[in-house]
């Protein structure tokens, strides 16, 4: 997923030589053809985001278009007042690419975990979020942050598993899309659990329970109204997401759901309030919290019991 | 020369009453921290030492000035004011119902390059345009304010070892360096010195001020625009925090402090 974002990202650089990348020591392969071809436009700053961040807002109030990019957890949660300030308060276009969405860093602990980081960007003023769930979107979102003119964050996985999206030329622009209509339930997920959510509907439906799934692609700003309408009447709503269930996409439809005066019979899946103090896989990990396949099948269908 | 310090001296006690009046009036402000810059302001702008003009804003080979302890904005704003970049009857307005003149400097008043008041963040957004200016192969300066309690946020020496790493020559910075922060002498709560020798170590090129004699300023400052090094340059400029205000200077109560009654007859006084 990562490369699809970068490689689309330097066919953007090379057509514009406004868009610089700044790294805070954080590689990618993809990324020496960007160093090697763009000189210019490619900087590992080193170990040290909260410059990053400055030099990024310093280059972006001068004509830029700036790119930075770590693991999630330092280009959010330890920048999060020079994204507030320099960034946000001026509604800069600097672009935060964060690899490693939820347990993506399974083994390397909580420190590289994201949890939080949805929590923590979506209450930015100015700031959109994007989460693309497989190599399409998340090429697709090079561009799309490219052309948005103020702060974007990107939630990136380092690799992409199957295409959620088979036509390269998907148009990203509403902020979510509808996957697949059911009369039963509404799923809405986001990033690498459109995924699951989708398996989830398979094995629902050879029960006869047919769910719509919703990829939630663009968490802020929410497109409240389309929303509502792909929910479309449907009053068990279920949200999925790699991530703490305090602040991410559960709470940004919750608000929508208990201000919408209709009742709904309503599920956050996610990650638990706590730390993982577990190692292992990924999925290893997603299994202990309830969050594989068929775990969360099964949650649906006592929830519809 | 004589005439033109005369002159600047001038000015500055302009900017120390207007400071005052400001504070005074909102109730609210830094009067202390902004009579330490007062000087080095009025040297920087109406000293002629900024390439900047009030009339185009957005010129792209205006210098570039970031006033990073935002919380002196109060003298900023007057020395902006005086300059023609805003009147100068929207002064009285500071932080008041309905005004663009906040307790900390913002990029909504004409001429402020930078949101500050968050310290720590001036000198990264500095390098940021002192970049730009090399790629986008721009002579303009990138000149930085800092406080010296400033200087104990961690995020300053990331940004100096980036500037020199970078050979950013076309970045300025000046430490305000009045030895005192919000509740104490910076030596009592937190060390900065050696202050030169971290500065030295960190690649910078070190120069030192009186940061209220314009003599001194003007000399110092007075060919950054000529200097053909590749290392940024820090100029620590000596100052007192309170200038110009007896009771104020070098005490430590008076960061946020309004003065009242007999003290603010005073300190009219002593501006007059």
């Amino acid at each position: 997923m990562r490369v699809d974002f970068f490689e689309s990202l330097y066919d953007i650089a090379t057509k514009d030589d406004r868009v610089i990348l700044l790294t805070s020591d954080t590689g990618a392969l993809v990324l020496d053809r960007f160093e090697q071809d763009l000189p210019e436009q490619f900087i590992n700053v080193g170990i040290a985001e909260a410059n990053m961040v400055g030099v990024a807002a310093g280059l972006a109030k001068n004509g830029k278009i700036v790119y930075i990019y770590a693991i999630i957890p330092f280009v959010t949660m330890r920048v999060y007042e020079q994204i507030r300030v320099d960034v946000c308060c001026d509604n800069l276009p600097v672009k935060a690419v964060g690899v490693g969405a939820g347990m993506d860093y399974s083994s390397l602990g909580p420190t590289h975990h994201a949890l939080e980081d949805i929590a923590l960007m979506r209450s930015l003023p100015q700031m959109t979020i994007l989460s693309p769930c497989d190599n399409v979107s998340a090429s697709a979102f090079a561009r799309l942050s490219y052309e948005l003119p103020g702060p974007v964050y990107i939630r990136c996985e380092r690799y992409a598993e199957l295409s959620v999206y088979l036509d390269p030329s998907e148009d990203f622009t509403d902020g979510l899309k509808i996957l697949r209509k059911g009369t039963d339930l509404c799923i809405i997920a986001t990033g690498r659990m459109v995924l699951t959510a989708q398996r989830a509907a398979d094995e629902l439906s050879n029960r006869s329970i047919e769910a719509t799934v919703i990829d939630l692609y663009r968490v802020k700003p929410l497109n409240v109204e389309l929303l509502m309408k792909a929910i479309n009447g449907l009053k068990v709503v279920v949200t999925l997401e790699e991530h703490s269930i305090i602040g991410g996409i559960g709470s940004a439809v919750s608000e929508v759901l208990a201000e919408s005066g209709q009742a709904y019979r309503f599920k956050r899946l996610g990650l638990p309030d706590k730390f993982c103090r577990q190692y292992g896989t990924r999925e290893y990990l997603l299994t202990l919290n309830n969050l594989d396949v068929s775990q969360v099948t099964n949650t649906i269908l006592r929830m519809l019991e | 020369m004589e005439e033109s310090i005369v002159n600047l001296e001038k000015k500055a006690k302009w900017v120390r009453n207007q400071v005052l009046e400001m504070c005074v009036g909102a109730g609210a402000g830094h009067i202390a921290p902004a009579y330490s810059c007062t000087d080095i302001l009025v040297a920087l702008y109406e000293g002629g030492i900024l390439r900047v003009n009030p009339h185009n804003l957005t010129w792209e080979d205006r210098d570039r000035f970031i006033l990073s302890k935002g919380q002196a904005c109060a003298s900023l704003y007057a020395v902006l004011a005086d300059m023609g970049f805003l009147p100068v009857s929207e002064l009285s307005s500071y932080t008041r119902l309905g005004s663009r003149l906040g307790g900390h400097s913002e990029t909504n008043v004409p001429g402020v390059e930078a949101f500050t008041g968050s310290l720590g963040h001036g000198l990264a957004l500095g390098a940021g345009m002192a970049l730009a200016a090399r790629i986008n192969r721009k002579d303009y300066l990138t000149v930085v304010l800092l406080g010296d309690g400033e200087l104990q946020e961690g995020s300053n020496w990331e940004s100096a070892m980036f500037a020199s790493h970078h050979h950013l020559g076309n970045l300025i910075a000046i430490v305000d360096r009045n030895g005192l922060e919000a509740l104490d002498f910076t030596e009592k709560v937190l060390a900065l010195d050696p202050l030169i020798k971290k500065w030295e170590a960190f690649g910078w090129e070190v120069q030192t001020a009186d940061g209220h004699s314009y003599d001194s300023l003007l000399s110092t400052l007075g060919d950054i625009r000529s200097r053909q090094s590749g290392e940024p340059l820090v100029v620590i400029a000596l100052t007192t925090k309170g200038k110009g205000v007896s009771f104020m200077e070098n005490s430590p109560i008076w960061h946020f402090r309004i003065p009242e009654g007999d003290e603010l007859e005073q300190a009219r006084k002593e501006l007059a």
